[in-house]
């Protein structure tokens, strides 16, 4: 099959060589489907960046007909290892639709459901969990995320299967005053925490053991609400 | 023919009978007088009854004596020796008979009635029935005489004399009595208790089976029982109600019961329950009950009405009378617990209320405790436990008071000091440096001066200072070193100690900057105190003097001055370089003098009053914000300057309008009018005390220098281990930190080394740490 260079799309060096790459490495089929990708890609990519951006994330939403603020868009992200918040590259998208095996919106869209039950495999969800939080570290060496990002974060990311402790842990985390920011530490613990300790008695909790302070101090609040 | 025969019925007899007999001849034996003989002569005639025969052998023996003397000598007559025909047999109704006569004894001793039978043959009866393998039936039969005896003298007792003394003295009758009686009947039937008791097993001597029997229908007279106890208890509660001092062993009046405490009585009556073994249940158990209440009453009325050397000597009496008691009458197995009920009740339980009572136990050497009163207590004290237990509460609480009082801060290490040296004079003194006394003291003072974290430290370090401070008119150097290591004691007790090095540094520093130490060599002495206590590393750095830090007090130099800090300045860091130089404005002081229309003067202040005064060289009267503007003195700071100059004993400015606090509208003036009797005059700055932000800021710094320790600990450690849990990492800082810290901020400084990547948890296990290179 004589090679023929993809007249759709910028003509750039490096789009070039990597669809080349692509071309050669799979059949017609296969081939078929990455031009596709990459034709999606460049229907939501900004033009002078050659990613997608916050709008154009917007645009991709609507088009799915999901919420942005939906934790599927999230979990969209953690598919493609995204790296940074709002943006998606090329290698991302690419590596993301790939493996959900969807070139068209209407194949993506239909492929979201799927992919939320695989991130809500248990085996997946730890990861998922750890990622959103790298997700949302968005300026260079920042470490850990504010107060209030990570309760809608939380709200996001667990309050499907743990609402009642995302409630009154958001609810603490609100009213507290020791922390101002959230490391990653904390929040893994959060979420072993969710797991292990039973609720809403917090009877198998021993504050002697090495949970975080955050998480000492988070059940002797509600410990004295109770009382 | 005969003879043989003859010789052969002898042995036949011989092996027939068993009994020895002489062989004799019969020709030559006519004429003696042979007892055998005589039972030859019968034997054809009677049956031979063994007993009869000896009971009537006398009688028949001289009977024979005389026939055999009428009859003139015949003819040999054979000897025939005959079988006898039938074996012996007793008497019928041997058993019934020998036993009627003994009953009738036993009866007549126990009814105290006269018997007409003599002793030797009641011996002999019992003898008999044992010999006939009667001994069981007899020892029954005379268990079941004795019991019914027995037991009708105690129904006898019930409902006897509504008089308790009287109703005792009848029950000590009744066992004298019987005491009497059961040695009598075992008298008799000695043999019975030698032979037939000791072969068969579980059988009681007759002695004990006695005793048995009158315990037996004692407990079944329960009233009896009851009714003696309480008589005994009542006599005893009557005798300690009125003691009297010269403890005899005569009888002593009671008046309330109008008779005398019978001590006799008492003693023979404790006898029987010992004997009856009844005493420590029936007797013992109520008693000891009785003597707790009764002590337990007295302590406290005792307690309320006397005071504290009364109390004692009363219980000392109280005790030596209950040894007494014992000696008397009661058994001695009830000394022990009873001493000790005693001193329960009349001591233990008190001890916290006399110590109280005597207002720091000091005043308590001031009573004139007679001597062997004090030994006496000390004793007391140290046998029982509960009596250091009390103490020690007595030393924690009073001390707990002292240490928690915030209002008497400025006096607490003095307080502290106080009792510690009146615990000591007690110690000494009373209790002959008694080591269990002495870590009593120790274990509480510890305790107490840690309750409150790091004020104590601080405070001393304040004593301390105000102690090596110049001023301390009247204190010779003995009395120094004194308190100084009077101090290093309270010192030792204390847990967080880097708080105190810190204060004590910062003092230190001043003290010796400002010229303010009394003496050189007391400086020096407490710093090798300390380096004793706590090691070099405490003192090198005080040794070595590190410069304070003060808070930094701008101020705008007058010209003059300028010129000469920076010529100081220039040549400082020629000598020394790379070293930076701060001004301490705050600690600087000036000599300047002053001219006033009276006179002139030399006057010694601050630098700040310096800056102040010099600006009245240029102008007459300057308004508060003025000085504030022109020497950039931080406002309160000018305050207390200003007031220093204007509203002392010495004022070298005068204030207007007049009065002791500077507001912002006030103006100050050059005192035209100003006087002094001496030329050179100190004008004292109303002192730099240390401001409260110093204060914290200090403590802050102990608390971030706790917090690199923790840092370093934890580094420390996981760098060597690599892998460790949680729990043991917490142990390990434990060990390893010698100031206290709670665990969760243990936590934190763990979390934030997480953070700045020195470790991670293990991924595994959340509980792990992992070190990272």
């Amino acid at each position: 099959m004589p090679r023929t260079a993809s007249k759709k799309g910028p003509a750039n060096s490096s789009s070039s060589s990597a669809v080349d790459l692509f071309r050669s490495a799979s059949g017609k089929a296969a081939t078929k489907e990455l031009e596709r990708i990459d034709q999606l890609y460049y229907s939501y990519a900004n033009n002078l960046s050659g990613m997608i951006d916050p709008e154009g994330i917007e645009s991709l939403c609507s088009d799915l007909k999901v919420d942005h603020t939906d934790v599927r868009i999230l979990m969209l992200a953690w598919k493609m290892q995204a790296e940074k918040q709002g943006y998606f590259t090329l290698e991302e998208w690419r590596k993301g639709l790939k493996a959900l095996r969807a070139d068209t919106i209407i194949k993506l869209k239909k492929a979201l459901p799927e992919l939320e039950k695989e991130v809500r495999r248990p085996s997946n969800y730890v990861e998922f969990y750890s990622y959103a939080f790298r997700y949302c570290l968005t300026e260079e060496k920042q470490k850990s995320i504010d107060i209030e990002s990570i309760c809608e974060l939380l709200e996001l990311v667990l309050g499907l299967q743990f609402r009642p402790q995302v409630d009154l842990f958001v609810q603490y985390l609100r009213t507290q005053i020791d922390y101002k920011v959230i490391n990653m530490d904390q929040w893994m613990g959060f979420y072993r925490f969710c797991q292990e300790i039973s609720f809403p008695d917090f009877s198998n909790y021993d504050a002697e053991l090495a949970w975080p302070l955050i998480l000492d101090n988070f059940v002797e609040w509600v410990r004295s609400k109770q009382t | 023919m005969k003879k043989a025969k003859s010789q052969a019925v002898a042995c036949s007899l011989d092996s027939k009978n068993g009994i020895k007999q002489h062989h004799f001849d019969d020709a030559t034996t006519n004429s003696s007088v042979d007892p055998f003989s005589m039972i030859e002569d019968h034997a054809e005639t009677d049956v031979v009854d063994s007993d009869s025969a000896r009971a009537s052998s006398s009688g028949g023996f001289t009977a024979n004596l005389a026939r055999k003397k009428a009859i003139p000598p015949q003819p040999a007559k054979k000897l025939v020796i005959k079988l006898l025909k039938a074996k012996p047999t007793l008497p019928t109704n041997f058993e019934e008979n020998t036993w009627a006569v003994l009953k009738s004894a036993i009866s007549a001793i126990f009814l105290k009635q006269p018997d007409f039978c003599d002793l030797e043959k009641l011996y002999q009866a019992v003898n008999d029935l044992c010999l006939h393998k009667m001994g069981g039936n007899l020892y029954q039969r005379i268990e079941k005489e004795c019991e019914s005896h027995i037991s009708a003298t105690l129904q006898s007792l019930v409902g006897q004399s509504e008089d308790l003394v009287v109703f005792l003295s009848l029950v000590e009758t009744t066992w004298q009595d019987f005491c009497d009686q059961l040695l009598m009947i075992r008298g008799i039937a000695l043999y019975l208790d030698r032979t037939y008791v000791k072969q068969t097993t579980n059988v009681r001597s007759l002695w004990d089976m006695g005793l048995q029997l009158f315990r037996k229908h004692l407990s079944i007279a329960s009233e009896v029982e009851h009714k003696t106890v309480f008589g005994l208890l009542k006599m005893i509660e009557s005798e300690r109600s009125f003691p009297d001092v010269n403890l005899s062993f005569s009888v002593i009046c009671a008046t309330v019961l109008g008779e005398a405490v019978d001590r006799t009585l008492l003693n023979h009556l404790l006898k029987m329950f010992t004997a009856l073994g009844i005493y420590s249940e029936s007797f013992e158990k109520p008693f000891l009950d009785c003597t707790s209440e009764f002590y337990a009453a007295e302590g406290v009325k005792y307690m309320q009405q006397s005071d504290v050397s009364d109390y004692l000597k009363h219980v000392e009496v109280r005790l030596h009378e209950e040894h007494d008691r014992c000696v008397l009458y009661l058994d001695a197995s009830t000394r022990k617990p009873l001493l000790a009920t005693a001193e329960r009740q009349l001591l233990e339980r008190h001890i916290a209320a006399i110590l109280e009572k005597a207002r720091g136990i000091f005043s308590l050497m001031n009573l004139f405790l007679p001597v062997h009163s004090a030994i006496f207590f000390r004793q007391v004290l140290t046998f029982a436990t509960t009596g250091s237990r009390a103490l020690s509460s007595y030393i924690r609480r009073t001390g707990q008071s002292i240490v928690t009082d915030e209002e008497k801060d400025k006096d607490m290490v003095f307080s502290l000091l106080e009792f510690k040296a009146s615990l000591d004079a007690i110690w000494e003194d009373s209790f002959s440096k008694n080591e269990a006394f002495c870590n009593t003291i120790k274990e509480a003072f510890e305790h107490l001066i840690n309750i409150r974290q790091n004020r104590p430290a601080e405070l001393i370090a304040k004593f301390l200072d105000e102690k090596l401070r110049a001023g301390n008119k009247g204190t010779s150097e003995e009395e120094l070193e004194g308190t100084l290591d009077k101090v290093l004691v309270l010192f030792r007790f204390i847990q967080g100690k880097d708080v105190f090095e810190a204060f004590y540094k910062k003092d230190l520093a001043k003290r010796l900057l400002l010229g303010k130490s009394a003496s050189i060599d007391a400086e020096k002495s407490m710093i090798s105190k300390l380096k004793t206590e706590c090691g070099s590393q405490f003192t090198n750095k005080l040794e070595g003097m590190y410069w304070p830090t003060y808070p930094l007090m701008d101020v705008r130099l007058p010209h003059e001055l300028n010129v000469y800090q920076d010529i100081f300045k220039e040549f400082y860091l020629s000598k020394y370089s790379g070293r930076r130089l701060m001004w301490q404005n705050s600690l600087g002081h000036c000599v300047l003098k002053a001219e006033f229309p009276k006179g002139k003067k030399e006057l010694a202040v601050s630098l700040f009053q310096t800056v102040v005064l010099m600006l009245f060289n240029d102008a007459q009267k300057l308004s508060f914000q003025d000085i504030k503007d022109a020497t950039c003195i931080e406002d309160k700071e000018l305050r207390r300057t200003l007031q220093s100059l204007a509203c002392g004993k010495v004022r070298v400015l005068q204030k207007n309008p007049k009065g002791r606090e500077v507001d912002d509208n006030d103006s100050f003036m050059f005192n035209d009018v100003f006087t002094a009797p001496l030329y050179r005059i100190k004008v004292n700055a109303i002192q730099l005390k240390e401001t409260v932000e110093e204060n914290t800021s200090t403590t802050e710094r102990v608390f971030q220098d706790r917090q690199y320790q923790v840092d370093a600990a934890i580094v420390r450690i996981m760098k060597t281990r690599k892998v460790l849990s949680h729990t043991l990492l917490i142990t390990e800082l434990f060990q390893q930190l010698k100031f206290p810290i709670k665990p969760s901020d243990l936590k934190k400084r763990i979390e934030s080394l997480i953070d700045r990547e020195y470790l991670e948890r293990d991924r595994n296990n959340p509980q792990i740490y992992n070190y990272l290179a």
